[in-house]
């Protein structure tokens, strides 16, 4: 355009070289050193990564959350987790022996098939026992019966009975049918439950073979399923019970002695309530200790294993007794001492 | 012939109404049926979030009387004058909330994710070779084709990566595998050339980061938004409009800190939330008289909305105990459920949307521009064509074990990061993407390109002066509402390995990332405590479905404003 034009022509070199000067001023005001923007360096930074139990994975997201949070003391914000709710075995499976994760957390103890498979790939499992959790059978509240034996347990979940109804059971209890409610076979409490009710005799519960059983991951469920009907019965870990215990009821185990143990923290740790209470662990890859981050953050979570505000009033497990603490860091010492001169 | 009448009349029977009516109600209820459900579970899931019935009556009254009264008041008006005007205003109204909305991911990302002198590093790397290349073109009648395309690609290249770049890593792979390349081992760590990104970011002294932000952000949303209101009124009002919007986000950023907002964001939102609707507010005001009045209405919204803020709080009345609040939206996940945050969720799902609509749009348009413009009528086409419809039907499941195969078991990449998911995420919304863009590129009329044609335009310049502009908001509406289906997806996110939960947002493509829909997930099966079922849960899909309303809502804009092009 024409009128374009005659302003450009009309612009004078003094303008030009004004503007350019006040520009170059106003840009070199707010100039400042880069350098001053790195974070300061002896700060702890990198990553872990854990997968596994959907049962430990509360307790570990809890740790990791105060480990970077410092609400106990110190704080590592730079290191970043990235946690998976595998499942015990599809951790092992794809993500732990595969060499993806630097931790799986364990329900259950290592399968031999699973560490074969760890060791077939250079991994090796150090195991840690952070938590106690006693499994919880639960019952609807309107429901007369406050105790169960181990007998009576096996026979109602057993595939290899043939229990349809609750008097089937135990002439005193009622003529419906059952209701079960438990997780599905992926899960660790599932194998958990089949080995000290079943003690390996029997490999199946009822519902996997049919029968009234909805298996499914989610602990929630269950407790829906038991709060709506008075013929449900199911089981699933204490941390979920506990949180709602005015919505289902839990039944007191009798190991065979006559007398039946309520589920409490107090009850497990004390090894009272038999025989549904187990350790909770979290398998370490040995190479992945020679990382700072993995193993401070392997350490924290046992010196605050013992903690009742995080693990039983946070996350609802039972803590560790300061000797199986002490067992455990020195444990991890030893551990870490040879990643580092493996590492060398 | 009086036989066939009577047959007719036989044949036709009874004459009633109430078959039709009954069909029309039946009709009505198939309209309603899903709309009705989804709008009810909605409306219960933001009680459970927001709460509303829980703030002070005072702070209910106080803003009706300040928002709803007077908003009902002057819609009313405005709309009784000109119908016309009102949709404007409701327009700049949507404009307002939607950009403030984008402005905060826009601001996330320059505060958690990309270091502004990065940023600033990337935006000079790629305006050096842009500027070559318009040099280059300048010299059209004189050089050959391949000689412009050689040197503008070589001077982004070299801008972008530097010597020998991503090319040497690529050799040094090679030369692993025994082929004969000299050099071939060193090529991958030396660096001969170094590349503008890398001189810009290593600056000891730079501008203070907000000012960066200012130049590279500010500017050119400035310059478009500068040129949107002054039109063809000449440079002179181009550069004033342009300078004034550019002042604004500049004063936001000294301000900001008086305020209590660092500069950073404050210039962010300036720029991509305020500016963008001011301009549109502007442009209506200034050129389009008639419809003016139709402002009244965002600004009585404003007006009231801050109105009653303030004296709600100079009064002390207590809003709603909503579970969608700042705290919300700007911490991390926590095992306790009041203090549980979406932030790095939302961060990731942004970061997902970027890298899935990078590396989608540009291969889907591509596949629906050869489809429709290029592709002979043959049985392959055919295949293709049939196979690209059915792709858009296989389960996101498929999707997420075909990116955790192809790009983690295969290519052996690091498990739930973000190039990953972006890629899986891209793939699965691809079909989607190609068939909306082939629709649009249909819709342009047979005529026009006849015309380009018989002006003697080659196909090139038919595809790109006149087909591609006249489908590009067509492509781009399809573009959103697919990026719409992926940004809802958990599926593919769990198969390829994301973390269930993330407490920092990623800085790198190659880091992990988690979204929206898998934290949502996390927290409604792993954490058995009701307050994170019945309030943390419904909190984070309100938010997940604001975001997702927002980028429909963009898209319904666009499509409108395509068709009524037509």
């Amino acid at each position: 355009m024409p009128a374009d034009d005659a302003e450009r022509t009309t612009r004078t070199r003094r303008q030009v070289l004004a503007g350019m000067g006040a520009t170059g001023a106003a840009a070199l005001a707010g100039c400042q050193s880069t350098s001053s923007e790195d974070p300061a360096d002896d700060s702890l930074s990198g990553t872990v990564d854990f997968a596994g139990s959907s049962t430990v994975f509360p307790l570990a997201t809890t740790m990791s959350e105060a480990f970077r949070g410092g609400d106990t003391g110190e704080a590592h914000p730079d290191v970043n987790f990235n946690p998976k709710s595998t499942g015990t075995g599809g951790g092992f499976a794809n993500h732990f022996c595969t060499g993806n994760a630097d931790l799986n957390n364990a329900s259950r103890e290592v399968r031999d098939a699973e560490a074969q498979q760890c060791t077939d790939n250079d991994i090796e499992p150090v195991e840690f026992t952070v938590a106690t959790d006693a499994l919880t059978v639960i019952v609807n509240t309107d429901l007369d019966i406050d105790s169960i034996t181990v007998d009576e347990l096996r026979s109602i979940w057993s595939a290899e009975r043939d229990t349809e109804q609750w008097s089937d059971v135990n002439p005193d209890w009622p003529d419906e049918p059952l209701e079960l409610y438990g997780p599905s076979s992926a899960s660790g409490t599932y194998d958990y439950f089949i080995e000290s009710i079943l003690h390996g005799g029997d490999t199946e519960l009822t519902h996997i073979s049919g029968g009234s059983y909805t298996g499914t991951e989610q602990d929630r469920t269950i407790i829906q399923g038991v709060e709506g009907s008075t013929n449900a019965m199911g089981y699933l870990g204490y941390a979920y019970y506990s949180k709602s215990d005015d919505r289902v009821k839990a039944l007191a185990v009798d190991d065979g002695d006559g007398e039946p143990v309520k589920p409490s923290l107090e009850t497990a740790r004390s090894g009272a309530y038999t025989p549904l209470s187990r350790p909770l662990f979290t398998y370490a890859a040995k190479s992945s200790l020679a990382e700072p981050a993995v193993a401070a953050f392997l350490r924290f979570w046992l010196e605050h294993a013992t903690s009742e505000a995080i693990v039983a009033d946070q996350v609802g497990y039972v803590p560790l007794s300061q000797e199986a603490q002490r067992e455990q860091l020195d444990a991890l010492t030893e551990a870490i001492d040879a990643a580092g001169s493996a590492d060398e | 012939m009086a036989a066939d009448t009577s047959d007719v009349t036989a044949g036709f029977g009874q004459v009633s109404r109430t078959a039709g009516r009954v069909f029309r109600a039946l009709l009505l209820a198939a309209t309603l049926f899903g709309i009705v459900f989804v709008t009810i579970l909605l409306l219960y899931v933001a009680n459970d979030a927001i709460q509303p019935l829980t703030a002070d009556p005072g702070w209910h009254l106080t803003f009706f009387l300040t928002l709803v009264v007077p908003t009902a008041g002057v819609g009313a008006f405005v709309y009784r004058r000109s119908q016309a005007a009102f949709q404007t205003g409701m327009l700049a109204l949507g404009f307002v909330a939607v950009a403030l909305l984008f402005s905060g991911g826009a601001a996330m990302l320059f505060i958690d994710i990309v270091r502004p002198l990065t940023w600033l590093a990337v935006v000079v790397a790629l305006a050096v070779p842009a500027a070559i290349a318009v040099g280059v073109t300048a010299y059209d009648q004189r050089l050959p084709f391949l000689a412009r395309f050689g040197v503008t690609t070589a001077a982004f290249y070299l801008s972008l990566f530097g010597l020998p770049g991503p090319l040497g890593t690529v050799a040094s792979w090679l030369s692993q595998l025994g082929l004969p390349i000299p050099l071939g081992a060193t090529l991958g760590s030396v660096r001969l050339v170094p590349s503008v990104v890398d001189v810009v970011s290593g600056v000891p002294v730079a501008p203070a980061p907000w000012l960066m932000l200012v130049a590279t952000v500010g500017g050119p949303i400035g310059v478009v938004a500068g040129h949107a209101v002054a039109r063809d009124r000449g440079r002179r009002a181009r550069v004033a409009a342009s300078s004034a919007f550019l002042a604004v986000v500049a004063v936001a950023g000294v301000v900001g800190p008086a305020v209590g907002v660092t500069p950073v964001p404050a210039v962010v939102v300036a720029a991509v939330g305020v500016v963008p609707p001011a301009a549109y507010a502007a442009d209506v005001a200034v050129n389009a008289p008639r419809e003016r009045v139709g402002l009244a209405v965002p600004a009585t919204v404003i007006v009231g909305s801050l109105v009653g803020a303030g004296i709600v709080s100079v009064v002390g009345l207590a809003g709603p105990q909503s579970w969608v609040d700042w705290a919300f939206l700007t911490s991390a996940h926590s095992t306790n459920a009041e203090s549980a945050g979406f932030y790095p969720s939302i961060g990731g799902s942004i970061l997902l949307m970027l890298s899935v609509a990078v590396l989608a749009f540009p291969v889907g348009v591509g596949a629906a521009i050869y489809l429709e413009e290029y592709a002979p009528d043959n049985w392959l086409t055919r295949v293709i064509d049939v196979n690209i419809s059915n792709l858009a039907g296989v389960p996101s499941v498929v999707y997420g074990l075909l990116g955790f195969g192809l790009f983690v078991t295969h290519l052996n990449r690091p498990a739930g990061t973000v190039l990953i998911g972006g890629a899986t995420l891209g793939l699965l919304i691809l079909p989607i993407i190609i068939i909306s863009a082939r629709e649009a590129i249909r819709s342009v009329p047979e005529a026009q390109r006849a015309a380009s044609d018989g002006m003697g335009a080659t196909k090139w310049q038919t595809v790109r002066n006149v087909v591609l502009p006249r489908s590009f908001s067509g492509i781009l509406t399809g573009t959103i509402l697919a990026l719409g289906r992926a940004i809802g997806e958990t599926a593919p996110l769990i198969m390829i390995g994301a973390p269930t939960i993330k407490f920092s947002l990623p800085t790198q493509v190659s880091e992990t990332v988690t979204a929206m829909p898998l934290q949502v997930y996390a927290w409604s099966s792993l954490y058995a405590t009701p307050d994170f079922y019945t309030k943390v849960v419904p909190a984070g899909v309100v938010v997940l479905v604001t975001v997702l309303l927002a980028m429909n809502s963009v898209a319904i804009v666009l499509r409108n404003k395509y068709q009524s092009h037509d």
